[in-house]
Formats: C-alpha cells, structure tokens, sequence
C-alpha cells in the first residue's frame, strides 16, 4: 500500500501516516460534500471506523451535483472516493437521508433517498456524528410571477443537468434549446447557469444585475468572457415582476440609470441570488450558537457527542472553507473523544484550538 | 544530485476555491498559499515556486533562508531575526512570503517538509479539487505548459507586479 501521492485523485485521506494504530471507535458523517469528505479522510487516517450517509446516489456534494463539469473534474473526486473505500475502509450509504421532523421533498436531490434514518439511528449506533448536509435552498425570486413554470433557482436548474446521470423518473433536464434564457445576479452560480444554458442550446441569454459590473462578485473578468461569447449584460436593472399567462414570457425590471421600467423577452429565467442552509434539527442542535462560537467545544452542537461542519454551519461558502470546517470538527471530534474517553472533557482547551479561524 | 521538485500551478485549471489554502492553513495556522481575487474578480492562489535563483535566499542578511538536497528553498525561524524591513517579502517576485504577526515573523512553503520526510506529497497538491496544482521535477515544467495556462500566469503577475509600478 502506497502512501505518496495518487495522481488523479482528491486525496481527502491525504492526513494518513504509517503507523495510525486501529481505535475501536466508529463515526457517522452526514453528508458527502467536501466537507464531510474530509472529515471522514482524518478520522479514518486516526484509525476511526467511518460511515458517511448521502441521500443522494452519489457522493461529492455540490462538487459533483452543482459545480458544472467543466470546472471540476469529476472523475478526481470519485477516484478520491473510491480511495477513501478502499485504502481507508470508509463506507459510503447513498440514497440515504438523516431526518428528524422535516418535512419531505424540500430540497433539489430529496426524491434520490431511498431510505430514511433518523438522527437518533446514528447517534445509538455510532460514538459521535458529524452533520455536513450543506447549503441547497435556492433563495427564492419573491417578485410577482415568480412561480409561473419556466421559472427556476440556481440549482433547480443546474442540479438536473448533474443528476440526469443516474436516471430518475423524477429528474428531468431544463428544455433550453433554441430559448431565451434571462439569469438574475452575477455571483459564480450565475455564471454557471449562464455557462451550462449555453451547452444545452439556448438560443438568447441575458444576465441581468441590479448593481454594476465593479460590484458583480463574479468579478469583470468573467463578465468579459461571457460577453465574448455573446452573452447580454444588463446591470443596473431591478427585477420586478415575471409576466406570463401560464409560462413566464417577460421579465420586468427597473433601469437604475433611465429610471425606466424595461420588458425583457424571456422563456426561462433562473434566479441565481444564492442558497441558504437547510440544516434538519435547526433548534435541537442550537446552530445558532455553534455559529458564533457559544459552545463548550468546538464544532459540537447543543447535543453531545453530535458536531457540524461545512456550509450547513456557515452558509454557503466555498469548497476550501468547507474543507477547513470538515478538517477542524473531525480533529475537535477526535479530541473530545479522546478526553472524555478518560473523563478529562474539562481540561480541553477551547481557545487553543479557536486561534486559527 | 537529487531530483529538485517543486510547485506548479496551472491557472487556467484553477478555480479559486481555496482548498489548497484551507489544507495548508489546517496544517500549519499560517498559510503559506494563499488566496489573492485580482481587481477583475479571478481568484487565485499565490504560491512558493522555489526559485533556482531565490531572490529571498539573496537578500537575507541573516542566513536563515537555504535550499535542501530536494531543492526546497527553506525559512529557518532560528536564524530569522524578524527584521523589520522584510526584504524576503520584498523580493519575493511571486508574493510568496507571508508576515504573521506572531512569534516568528514570517512564513513561506517548505513544500510539507514534514510530510516528505515521510513520502507524503504536499498537501496542496493532495487536496486541490482540479488537479491544478502538480509536486513535479523542476525540468518538467515546461512540460506542463499550455497556452491557456501561460495567459492565465500572465494575468496573476501583472496582479502582483502591475506594471505602472515597475519598469
Ligand atoms: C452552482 C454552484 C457553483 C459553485 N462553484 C464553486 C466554485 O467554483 N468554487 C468553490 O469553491 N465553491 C463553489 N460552490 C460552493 C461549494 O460547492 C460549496 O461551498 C461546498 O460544496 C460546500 O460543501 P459542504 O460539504 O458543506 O456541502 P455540500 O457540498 O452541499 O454537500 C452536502 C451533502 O449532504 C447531503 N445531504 C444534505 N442533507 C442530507 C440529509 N438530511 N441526509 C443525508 N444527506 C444529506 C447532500 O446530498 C450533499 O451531498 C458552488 C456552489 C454552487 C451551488
């Protein structure tokens, strides 16, 4: 067994060293995004026996169901998978949602899970649980028209295109071909709606922004290149109304520098203006204070044992934060257990491991 | 003499998702790659290229910067008084040197010395989700190089050296 680098592959097992003794310890991560990933690669590296839950039929989170393929190859993420099964002996459970109360069929991806757990399933078969699950509500358009169909948020749009692969009745693609595709904000998800609207076809597409090209987070650079390709620009416009008897047919915004109200033609609009977390057991866990660091051990939630990581705690984030986050809770998850194991919680040195946000 | 690797990053696959950051932050508290959004939005990663002619190693008026047998151009905090003119970060022609404000004044990549000692390849290049970043023989970079990724290169160094300010 080799220990140096495998070309082609995200190495989340990249913390393993030689001689990790076996502990008899046993986890359970939810989620598989990058977060969870890495938490499962440092605590099967320390030895852990790791079981990582994703009600999707795949894992590798948004790497793999949002981010288009053209950015990420997602032949290295599954490669870094497959390595976490086979060196590290980690199990993976698709097509499995962790649920508490919530109701079903909420989120993009709901309708893959085959098999539902309940919190308390992990927590009375595993020593301590690490909640990934991510940040998938869209943030809705909440102008008028804003449920006409044709209407979709960032994901809704972009999940399908990802999920097509592995068949489901329920999945069906955006039909953009030969369209008139209008995309509302200038973040990176934007882009990649605008990008991805252009692979499938469409025919026109516009990007429309309230605020100007210095301010799209996207930054100008990317906002050059789509308009290479001939993509419309539309800043400074407001959006709103969404026009359409039974299918959107216009967009209505307000110009900020004519001050005009202007009426864009449009078969499909997609909102990109961000996602917000979707954590299950909001309260119980008392996320809130997790988030502002109010917590007697970093990471944990307000149930013992049970830690969080990645942009279910931040909001939507970025890949490499949502390592870091994944990273830290399985080292405080490790060092909790490690303490309690000897009934020495107490002495565990909460700004030690805080110093480097 | 030993095979002399060292760090290349090909910008053009780069997405900016800061993971190669976030590992070596986790490792080592200061990272010493680190994220950089130019004034068009791209964001990337400035990194250590281990120069074979290390201005840093030139300036320094201590010592403390050397080279190992692997080629690794090396920080010793023992021989590093913590000047305060910085002349490393000055030289640095990649923006590779970071001041931290703590006990030892500043940090810069020793390619995860420690893990190599144990066969592990730097973490970056591990972890990076695109396969942007490559450990590979300091000869073999021409290699790597695209058209696309020269451009992109081109566009993170008129960031760190704009040339209205250098001739
Ligand atoms: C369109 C788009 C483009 C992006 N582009 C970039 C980019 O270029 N660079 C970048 O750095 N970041 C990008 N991001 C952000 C990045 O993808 C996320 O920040 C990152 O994936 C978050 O990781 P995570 O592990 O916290 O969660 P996720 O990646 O969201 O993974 C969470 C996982 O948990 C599973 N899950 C959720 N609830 C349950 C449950 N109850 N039971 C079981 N499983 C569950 C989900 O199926 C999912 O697999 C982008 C995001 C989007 C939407």
């Amino acid at each position: 067994m080799s220990l140096s680098s495998h070309t082609g592959v995200m190495n989340f097992g990249f913390l393993q060293t030689k001689n990790a003794p076996a502990i008899n310890r046993s986890v359970g991560i939810i989620g598989a995004g990058p977060s969870g990933l890495a938490a499962a690669g440092l605590l099967a590296s320390q030895g852990y026996e790791v079981h990582v839950y994703d009600k999707l039929p795949k894992p590798g989170g948004l790497m793999v169901f949002g981010i288009p393929s053209h950015r990420i190859p997602a032949d290295r993420i599954s490669r870094g998978v497959r390595d976490l099964e086979r060196r590290l002996g980690v199990t993976f459970r698709t097509n499995t949602k962790i649920c508490c109360s919530a109701p079903m069929h909420e989120e993009e991806g709901d309708h893959f899970a085959a098999d539902i757990l309940g919190l308390s399933d992990l927590t009375d078969n595993h020593d301590a649980v690490v909640i990934c699950s991510g940040s998938w509500k869209s943030r809705k358009l909440t102008i008028e028209g804003s449920d006409l169909a044709g209407v979709y948020s960032s994901l809704q749009f972009l999940f399908p295109i990802r999920a097509i692969k592995y068949a489901h009745s329920n999945v069906s693609m955006p039909d953009v071909k030969g369209k008139k595709v209008i995309v509302i904000g200038a973040g990176h998800s934007a882009v990649d709606v605008v990008d991805s609207a252009r692979t499938l076809g469409a025919e026109d597409i516009s990007l429309v922004y309230r605020r100007t090209v210095a301010e799209a987070p996207c930054g100008k650079f990317e906002i050059d290149r789509i308009q290479e390709m001939g993509v419309s620009w539309l800043e400074k416009r407001t959006p709103e109304a969404i026009l359409g008897s039974d299918h959107a047919e216009k967009l209505v915004v307000h110009n900020g520098v004519t001050g005009e109200r202007e009426e864009l033609d449009a078969d499909i609009i997609v909102s990109a203006i961000g996602e917000i977390p979707t954590p299950p057991f909001q309260k119980e866990l008392g996320l809130e204070n997790v988030r502002k660091g109010d917590v007697r051990w970093l990471n944990m939630t307000a149930m013992d044992n049970v830690f969080v990581a990645g942009d279910v705690l931040s909001g939507p984030s970025k890949i490499g934060k949502a390592v870091y986050s994944g990273l830290r809770a399985a080292r405080s998850l490790a060092n909790w257990l490690d303490l309690k194991a000897q009934s020495r919680e107490a002495e565990y040195n909460f700004d030690a491991d805080k110093i480097s946000r | 003499m030993e095979e002399q690797k060292t760090l290349f990053i090909d910008y053009s696959k780069c997405i900016g998702c800061e993971t190669c950051e976030a590992v070596c932050r986790f490792l080592y508290d200061t990272p010493r790659i680190a994220m950089s959004r130019t004034i068009d939005g791209e964001i990337v990663p400035l990194y250590c290229q281990h120069c074979e002619k290390a201005a840093c190693q030139r300036v320094c008026k201590r010592g403390a910067i050397h080279r190992d047998a692997q080629g690794a151009v090396l920080h010793d905090p023992m021989k590093c008084r913590g000047c305060e003119t910085k002349d490393c970060l000055i030289a640095c022609p990649y923006a590779a040197f970071f001041a931290t404000c703590k006990g030892v004044a500043v940090a810069k990549c020793d390619l995860c010395k420690k893990r190599r000692a144990e066969g592990l390849h730097p973490a970056c290049v591990e972890m990076c989700p695109c396969d942007a970043i490559k450990f590979i023989d300091r000869t073999a970079i021409a290699s790597l190089k695209t058209e696309a990724s020269e451009e992109a290169f081109k566009r993170v160094m008129a960031h760190i050296r704009p040339k209205k300010f250098v001739d």
